[in-house]
């Protein structure tokens, strides 16, 4: 399910004297099944387009184009609704919105919510539990007694019960240990190449987008100043730098190692693991030859 | 480095209802201006720490004695003058209509007069970089934003101690090294001593000390790269280690001998350089 946005501006508390223009003349696509990354500085207004995604804030004008609907200034409220079972988003700190008080229970509640009986709703929880990796003898358990991630994998769990096409995340891992972070990554990485879902990955972290991502839109003020392939978006430094962005750290190093003019990178890397390979290359064959 | 401002012997605490402690029988000295890094996977108690410190929580066992206090509960109100904390999640620390007005409530309760509280609060929201939202509703701004807040309120009462619980984890790149940047610079010009809690082992790594807590033990306290040494042992326990020392594993899996010792990212450049050249 392809997203597209035209023209489109959002204006915070319009006709007041803290009016505030989050969005502007954005028009992006997030095309089906990728995994896009969008990165922004604070600020940014990548919060105020998320929102948009699933009908929480409605355009001041301009339109969001999602499969075939289409929200204007003018949607109603109801037609809104529709979008949900569609796009499912993941706030951040998610885990504080559980309040069940069983495991099975939290994740039943949204497909219970859009009309499934109990058990309907249960046999999609346990589905869904096994999906995030959730250990089955916890089902039945309160989720405020386990750890943090996996309190946050329950949330999630509740959010792939509506069987949503599209999954956003706004900042998944803050918060969780470098251990947590990585597998909970990869538990996004395996919805999306085997659930075929579409992943929008609100992230700070510019080495979460190089691993992850095939697809990048960058905001700024408002504006989106960029939308390309994460490889195109980290080819110049100089070009970051003024928008105030950071290299992945990778890509960092590299050009760093280039700058002593003993090593020349054809392609930037993007990785640790494409680093070392162009590193090794380099030493093997004694450095930079060109020089 | 002075005398301890911070002085832990002995220290557990066991949660209720849970079956083994969250804190064991820890020791720890913190030299008055010192900054400290605790490093430790979910739930290893860390925070637990710091809400001890805070005389948040009571210990089992064990004292805690702040520059040169014993924690109880008559000294409790005190002790926690010398210390402020900053949460991960600024959502929870609110309290004013507006940025401004936040950042003066821990002043209008220590009873400090008006002219010199507007100076503290300016200077305090300057030096976060958010003088410029001091009208705004906390509400309105992004979580990196209300984090800066929200450290400009603990700034703004000069403690000796500013506590930092995963304080950085929601800001954008460049807020965060703002952020490291003015820690560093309080921590150095202002004499504030910092415990900075922290998953971010970029951070960690510009301490001057870092506590590694496992399972609620301490088990390391030590330079930075004496630390940072143990890599492999490090990630398994939940941890990770600088990019730098990833890049040196990953290079030594081709069969290319690297150095044993902690290199810097400069630190490995400069090997890099030199290994290319002698071949």
């Amino acid at each position: 399910m392809s997203i597209r946005f035209e023209k489109l501006n959002y204006v915070y508390q319009a006709g007041t004297p803290f009016e505030h223009e989050a969005l502007r003349n954005v028009t992006v696509s997030i095309p089906e099944g990728s995994y896009t990354a969008i990165i922004g500085h604070t600020g940014s207004g990548k919060s105020t387009l998320l929102q948009h995604l699933n009908g929480l804030l409605r355009p001041s004008s301009g339109r969001v184009t999602i499969a075939d609907k289409t929200i204007t200034s003018s949607t109603k409220n109801k037609e809104l609704g529709e979008l949900r079972k569609h796009v499912g988003i993941v706030f951040q700190f998610p885990e504080a919105q559980l309040f069940e008080e069983t495991v099975v229970k939290d994740i039943a509640f949204a497909p219970k919510n859009f009309g499934k009986t109990k058990e309907e709703a249960e046999k999609i929880a346990v589905e869904m539990a096994d999906l995030v990796g959730l250990p089955a003898n916890i089902l039945n358990g309160s989720p405020f007694e386990l750890s943090g991630g996996q309190m946050r994998r329950v949330a999630i769990a509740g959010i792939l019960a509506m069987k949503p096409d599209v999954l956003v995340l706004d900042e998944p891992t803050a918060g969780l240990d470098p251990k947590g972070r990585l597998e909970m990554m990869q538990m996004f990485e395996k919805l999306h190449q085997q659930q075929h879902l579409t992943i929008v990955l609100v992230t700070h972290q510019m080495d979460d987008v190089a691993n992850y991502a095939d697809h990048t839109i960058v905001l700024e003020k408002g504006e989106v100043i960029a939308a390309a392939a994460p490889k195109e978006i980290f080819k110049d430094p100089q070009w970051l730098l003024k928008h105030h962005l950071a290299l992945p750290k990778a890509t960092k190093f590299a050009y760093e190692l280039q700058k002593t003019g003993k090593f020349f990178f054809d392609k930037m890397p993007l990785t640790e693991k494409e680093l070392a390979a162009d590193i090794v290359d380099s030493l093997k064959r004694g450095g930079n030859q060109t020089e | 480095m002075g005398e301890p401002i911070i002085e832990i012997s002995d220290l557990s605490f066991q949660y209720p209802q849970q079956e083994r402690e969250a804190l064991s029988h820890l020791n720890l000295k913190v030299s008055t201006g010192a900054w400290v890094a605790v490093i430790g996977h979910n739930g290893s108690g860390k925070s637990t720490l710091a809400k001890l410190i805070d005389g948040l929580l009571v210990p089992k066992n064990g004292t805690i004695k702040i520059a040169g206090t014993q924690l109880t509960s008559d000294t409790l109100w005190d002790i926690r003058k010398h210390i402020g904390m900053v949460f991960q999640n600024p959502d929870n620390q609110f309290v004013g209509a507006n940025v401004e007005e936040d950042v003066a409530f821990g002043l209008e309760n220590q009873g400090i007069p008006r002219e010199q509280m507007i100076e503290r609060v300016r200077t305090a929201l300057e030096s976060v970089g958010m003088w410029e939202f001091a009208q705004h509703e906390p509400e309105r701004l992004s979580g990196g934003q209300k984090q800066r807040v929200a450290l400009a309120g603990v700034i703004a009462l000069r403690p000796k101690i500013i506590i930092l619980d995963e304080a950085t984890s929601m800001l954008d790149p460049e807020g965060r090294k703002e952020i490291i940047q003015l820690i560093k610079n309080l921590n150095q010009e202002n004499d504030f001593t910092v415990i900075s809690i922290t998953h971010d082992i970029e951070e960690a790594s510009l301490a001057q000390r870092v506590v590694v807590i496992d399972d609620g033990v301490l088990v390391q306290n030590d330079k930075p790269e004496n630390v940072f040494q143990r890599g492999a042992a490090l990630i398994e326990s939940g941890l990770d280690v600088p990019f730098s020392e990833k890049l040196k594993n990953e290079i030594k899996n081709y069969g290319i001998s690297v150095p044993q010792q902690y290199l810097t990212e400069k630190g490995m450049v400069d090997w890099l350089c030199q290994f290319v050249s002698k071949n």
